[in-house]
């Protein structure tokens, strides 16, 4: 068991000619992950160097694949609210933007139209998926990083930052714990599939035994998690190592890495995240190498 | 991107959303043909310019050029005022509140109404909006009924013309506050807060914070970024700027993120920072890091800590070794063995150095 993606995953990737759209097909095929047709408008019947086809539509691509179960985006900012319709109407159940810098008028569209039509989108921003040895969805763990830094086990991890998501699974892994699924979320203001999204999956995963979860300044996603944690809707342990708390020091509403990252009515801060996690039972790391340390006794 | 209340006006207008008679100042010299009593104000992004000092109201026109002359030379928040408002004075039975932002709660937008303007979103009554429905007018009229607003014509009228700049624009956040009911029943805009998405309005806007320390940062990925200020300062770093690159920029990028970062003086360190890279090409960004170097004014002798990991670090340790040797730089290279927090010791002990 994983959550969101395992080797039953039928990929399809949106803007698989483009320069990052293709690398992320080689690297997600190079790991072992079904990909099974991709999509550029005007490009249909062109094959990439893999042997995947490439469609003019989703439409088009399904009809030939209809086993595709996930759709990965990797289009400029302009089209993905185009191209997140396009498989959403199409009712691909999984959703995965890779791309930065989508309007958020965008993303509020497509989260209300993937929320009543029950689809799981993850992103924008977001770095992608990989459930160890199993499959892998988007640019997390390329050039033949996955397999030296991701490993098979128990913790899942759910992550605001691309980058942490990596830094964390290798220090996870050179401590000997393996991981359930990886996922970044993205650090938009506005995100499909939020901590609490991933921590209710996580809590129905029997593989998954704790989370770890990478948040940062700005936005409430990780005070609804701990609300979730709380409310023993999200029972299993929880590291939690949270970004930003240097921007306390700052004036309101200086956005900072992360377009998501800004403070408001008090709850957002780094302060008010940790606080709310601590009360909820999570445990607090200060650097990522006390994650593994934090963790240890909830894995034996 | 935050607009300045006359820019934000001027689209409150467009929409249909009334705002008083008003005039833009450019200098202390300038005319105006209002009549008094007119409120001037100072066109800063600060957010508190009546408790900075930031407004004036004069009541006859005696009074007009000294106080125009002195609000020009205001500085609120470390900046002079762009221009002038100059605005007449609006009499009002009521003031209100009403703002539409994003709110990571719902992940919607929520409309904010309070019978109490003049204060803040806090205590207002949020109301989240279905983007497939919109904003039309029985539930405007619904939204203020939740907030004990009494419902006019005129008021659903400016609350669903804010909802169509809004959307129309792109924005984050557009608040008017306060907003004035006139004796006649009609609304008229006080004060204009806009913030517009920079993913619409400046995608390729990177963002730079004086932080006034003396360890210049160059991090890449935004949570790393941010965790490492945070460590840093735990370990009595005094960080110069905040800056970072995400994704797999080109060397150019991070060549002009280094020169705006190193030209500052009084320097006594730098550290290029990140974690394990899921796919930045090490190598491409740490060209880019030496040739913003090479093309410094003075050849930075404080020392230099490098500490990185993610595909092609091998080929970009290589060249940093080779750059080392030719131009004598002090650098201090680190792969994963050595942590990040591990990293911001060293950093701060090379700079400072040991305090026996």
């Amino acid at each position: 068991m994983a959550i969101l993606i395992d080797s039953s995953t039928k990929a399809l990737v949106q803007g698989i000619t483009g320069k990052e759209g293709s690398r992320a097909a080689r690297e997600m095929i190079a790991y072992g992950t079904n990909v099974l047709a991709g999509v550029t408008p005007g490009k249909g019947g062109q094959t990439t160097e893999e042997g995947v086809p490439v469609f003019n539509t989703v439409k088009e691509a399904l009809a030939q694949f209809p086993d595709i179960n996930t759709s990965l985006i990797v289009v400029p900012a302009q089209f993905v609210l185009g191209a997140a319709m396009e498989s959403m109407e199409a009712k691909i159940p999984l959703v995965n933007i890779i791309t930065e810098k989508v309007p958020i008028s965008h993303v509020a569209k497509m989260i209300a139209f993937a929320r009543t039509n029950n689809i799981t989108l993850v992103g924008p921003s977001s770095i992608g998926i990989l459930s160890p040895k199993k499959s892998k969805v988007g640019s997390i763990g390329s050039a033949g990083l996955a397999d030296i830094i991701f490993s098979p086990g128990h913790v899942g991890v759910v992550s605001k930052s691309g980058g942490m998501t990596a830094e964390l699974s290798r220090i996870l892994t050179e401590a000997g714990i393996g991981q359930s699924t990886v996922v970044g979320i993205g650090g938009d203001l506005l995100i499909g599939y939020t901590f609490e999204d991933a921590g209710l999956a996580f809590e129905q995963d029997p593989e998954t035994k704790a989370i770890v979860i990478f948040g940062e300044v700005g936005g409430t996603y990780e005070e609804c998690f701990a609300k979730a944690m709380g409310e023993g809707r999200i029972r299993k342990p929880v590291v939690a190592l949270i970004a930003g708390q240097f921007s306390e020091q700052l004036p309101q509403d200086t956005v900072l890495g992360h377009a998501g990252a800004i403070v408001t009515k008090g709850r957002g801060s780094a302060a008010s995240k940790i606080d709310a996690l601590r009360k909820a039972g999570a445990l607090i790391a200060n650097t990522p190498e006390e994650i593994p340390i934090l963790l240890k006794p909830f894995l034996l | 991107m935050k607009l300045l209340e006359h820019q934000g006006k001027a689209l409150f207008q467009k929409y249909g959303i009334k705002i008083p008679n008003g005039e833009l100042l450019k200098n202390a010299q300038a005319e105006m043909s209002l009549d008094f009593p007119v409120v001037l104000k100072s066109q800063v992004l600060s957010g508190e310019r009546k408790k900075k000092k930031g407004i004036i109201i004069v009541e006859k026109h005696e009074d007009f050029r000294q106080n125009l002359e002195k609000l020009f030379l205001q500085e609120i928040d470390g900046s002079l005022p762009e221009s002038i408002l100059v605005e007449e004075r609006i009499d009002f039975e009521k003031e209100l509140y009403v703002s539409l932002s994003y709110d990571t709660d719902y992940r919607k937008p929520v409309l904010a109404l309070s019978l109490v303007g003049g204060t803040g979103i806090e205590g207002a009554t949020l109301v989240p909006i279905d983007v497939m429905k919109g904003l039309p007018d029985d539930m405007a009229q619904e939204s203020l009924s939740k907030a004990h607003i009494p419902s006019t014509f005129q008021l659903s009228e400016t609350i669903q013309n804010l909802w169509k700049m809004f959307q129309a624009e792109q924005a984050l956040l557009v608040e008017i506050n306060p907003l004035f009911e006139l004796k006649d029943g009609t609304f008229v805009a006080g004060d204009a807060k806009v913030v517009l998405d920079d993913n619409v309005v400046d995608p390729q806007l990177r963002p730079f914070i004086d932080l006034g320390g003396d360890i210049a940062i160059l991090a890449s990925g935004g949570g790393a970024s941010m965790l490492n200020l945070d460590i840093l300062m735990r370990e009595g770093g005094r960080p110069a700027n905040y800056v970072e690159y995400s994704g797999n920029p080109p060397a150019s990028v991070v060549e002009e993120l280094t020169l705006k970062v190193l030209s500052r003086p009084n320097l006594k360190g730098c550290w290029v920072i990140g974690g394990t890279a899921n796919f930045t090409d090490v190598a491409e960004t740490m060209l880019g890091f030496v040739q913003g170097l090479r093309k410094l004014q003075s050849k930075p002798a404080y020392p230099i800590v490098i500490r990185r990991d993610g595909p092609k670090r091998k080929e970009g340790f290589e060249m940093l070794e080779k750059a080392k040797q030719e131009e004598g730089y002090d650098f201090h290279l680190y792969g994963p063995e050595t942590s990040m927090a591990e990293s911001a010791k060293i950093i701060v002990r090379l700079a400072y150095g040991n305090p026996h």
